[in-house]
């Protein structure tokens, strides 16, 4: 790499600039930003084409990515909270994660007032301290070649004639504990016939994948059959010639909201309520749900006709749906990624 | 002169010793699922990690693969280090930039190779059965051996540069001597080079054990899911289930034994390098 003079000049106005983020009123005053703490891959990429660039940017306001999974960015709101001045102006997350951090008094409650669009929001979705961005349903995919009578619930995948044949992705350990306990009789409050069944799944020769697209993989090479994952996700792989068809397991499964919030300690609260406006924007919601087959979280989003086919609910699948038991997941947590670690994968 | 160590001294104080004592701290607190933890003095979290058999097992494959990891980098790293220290030929440098390659590579892009190596449709396995070898593809990635085959290939490296350092120091006429007294190139090896490069064969055993216990992104990656090793166990606790405090202790306990097998092996070795 070479390294020419106006960009010597460039790294070092960079330089100054950044030992002068830190004087209140000189150099931060003049610029707009917003940190945004997200996803990489698709959904980060389809934040900065259908959010950043078209919505954010024309008023002004730079956006800056930070990108990680969910748990180092749940970390690092958690170490930050008691800092007068954190990381991020938004954070996005899981319904189930946000909650968790909310727990922990890190987020700002939503003045309504400072939010155009709150009004277009589906008030199912609702919550004081997060706005949701898209959601999804908890389905049962399958390999409609290799499993010819579909399957109708959770329960199927211990079928022994799937020995072998049924695989997790280990990031999802909570939803595939949920998976399990609805099997075994359990409850959205009660994960404890979890065990039993998840301990029959290992003699069942189950097996587990360290990401959701390693179990992408396993599926398209058919070493996987059946296993429970977003619909949203489904409908991608389906989209990539992935073989998979879904279920919305009868006996009840929940859907996963992505939320997105305003920490406490952000330094640009107005431009994250800019920010939060323009994820909630109807243009932004439609391509989100044509790419990566998420349901708008607003009224008045448009959907076309082929997509919302596809990724639509029926209302008798709707009515198996749930929110998670937010306050059980946050007390059962450790609980739940112990047996998943120590019993179940060991 | 004592000045001169002045900004490296504030430097780890500030970046280790500092988050080492905070961190020492948390490991005495107690976890609570709704407010993280507990401000608390006591030693459970490390007696829980001691008597709970899943942590002990994390432990004994921690120690079993640094030290297999260790013994072979040494074993493969000893003949090519030799062959490295007594090379005259102008080629010399470019070989020790050879070995130095594999560490201009990140060991998550290495690993990534690594899986489209070893992985069910990696290169390997379609080879074996596009020549009809095998049916179905083997079991190449997601266990201890692929962890292995991993770590050893990121240590190799300082083990080769560190033991051929000393080698240079030995003289060639302590050699020349041996072999004129009769000594047979074995011989020669076990009774004059090996004890003479034992400074390098520690230092360079103790480097690679640290780097070995410590491994994160090799055991992630190409142990897959159900092969847990100590550091990904502590980075378990804190990001996955928010327990500060127990991974803290974890954390400890990994640092403890590392220092302990650390000293004793080396003033073992060391002992050994004086009488001989």
């Amino acid at each position: 790499m070479t390294t020419t003079r106006r960009a010597a000049l460039t790294g070092s106005a960079a330089a100054l600039a950044s030992l002068t983020a830190g004087l209140p009123g000189l150099a931060r005053a003049q610029s707009k930003q917003v940190v945004v703490g997200t996803w990489g891959g698709d959904y980060g990429e389809l934040l900065r084409q259908n959010i950043d660039q078209p919505l954010v940017v024309p008023q002004g306001i730079e956006v800056l990515q930070d990108i990680a999974v969910a748990d180092p960015r749940k970390t690092k709101l958690l170490a930050e909270r008691q800092a007068r001045r954190g990381t991020y102006d938004i954070a996005c997350l899981s319904d189930t994660d946000m909650h968790m951090v909310a727990a922990q008094n890190v987020f700002e409650p939503l003045e309504m007032g400072k939010l155009k669009r709150g009004s277009a929001i589906l008030p199912a979705l609702a919550k004081p301290y997060a706005v949701p961005h898209i959601y999804s349903a908890l389905v049962l995919l399958y390999n409609p070649s290799k499993v010819t009578t579909p399957p109708t619930g959770f329960a199927d995948m211990w079928d022994p004639k799937y020995r072998g044949r049924v695989g997790f992705s280990d990031i999802l350990y909570s939803t595939n504990t949920f998976s399990a306990a609805m099997a075994g009789g359990g409850s959205f409050s009660d994960y404890e016939p979890a065990k039993k069944k998840l301990m029959e799944m290992r003699s069942l020769d189950a097996r587990i994948y360290p990401s959701n697209e390693a179990l992408a993989g396993a599926l398209k090479s058919e070493e996987v059959w059946l296993t429970p994952m977003w619909l949203a996700r489904g409908f991608m792989w389906q989209k990539a010639g992935i073989p998979v068809k879904h279920v919305v397991p009868k006996e009840g499964a929940y859907a996963i909201v992505f939320e997105a919030a305003i920490p406490k300690n952000s330094r640009n609260k107005d431009n994250a309520y800019t920010y939060l406006d323009a994820m909630l924007q109807p243009s932004a919601q439609a391509a989100f749900a044509d790419r990566m087959g998420y349901l708008p979280t607003v009224k008045d989003a448009p959907l076309p006709a082929a997509i919302a086919q596809q990724i639509s609910l029926s209302e008798a699948e709707q009515e198996r749906l749930r929110a998670p038991d937010y306050d059980y997941l946050l007390k059962s947590h450790s609980e739940i990624l112990d047996f998943w670690n120590k019993q179940f994968k060991a | 002169m004592a000045a001169l160590v002045l900004p490296a001294g504030l430097l780890v104080v500030m970046l280790l010793v500092a988050p080492m004592a905070l961190l020492a701290r948390i490991s005495l607190n107690r976890f609570s699922p709704t407010e993280l933890m507990v401000e608390a003095t006591t030693a459970e979290n490390y007696w829980r990690a001691v008597q709970d058999p899943y942590y002990q097992q994390v432990l004994g494959t921690t120690l079993g693969v640094a030290l297999g990891c260790t013994v072979l980098a040494l074993a493969l790293g000893f003949p090519a280090a030799y062959w490295l220290a007594r090379m005259e030929s102008r080629w010399k440098s470019l070989a020790t930039i050879l070995v130095l390659f594999p560490l201009l590579v990140g060991n998550v892009v290495r690993s990534a190779g690594w899986m489209a190596l070893l992985g069910n449709e990696g290169a390997i396995n379609a080879a074996l059965m596009g020549a009809g070898i095998t049916g179905g593809p083997l079991p190449l990635l997601y266990n201890g051996g692929a962890v292995v085959v991993g770590i050893v290939a990121v240590v190799l490296p300082y083990m080769i540069l560190t033991l051929a350092a000393v080698i240079e120091g030995i003289p060639r006429q302590a050699e020349e001597a041996a072999a004129n007294l009769g000594g047979r190139p074995m011989t020669v090896f076990r009774r004059v080079v090996l004890p003479l490069a034992l400074p390098g064969v520690v230092a360079g055993s103790v480097l690679v054990f640290i780097l070995c216990m410590n491994a994160y992104a090799t055991p992630v990656l190409l142990g897959g899911p159900q092969f847990k090793m100590m550091a990904p166990a502590v980075y378990d606790q804190f990001v996955r289930g928010n327990n500060w405090p127990f991974g803290a202790a974890l954390a400890f306990i990994l640092l403890a034994v590392t220092l302990v097998l650390t000293v004793v092996g080396s003033t073992l070795l060391g002992r050994r390098y004086r009488a001989a």
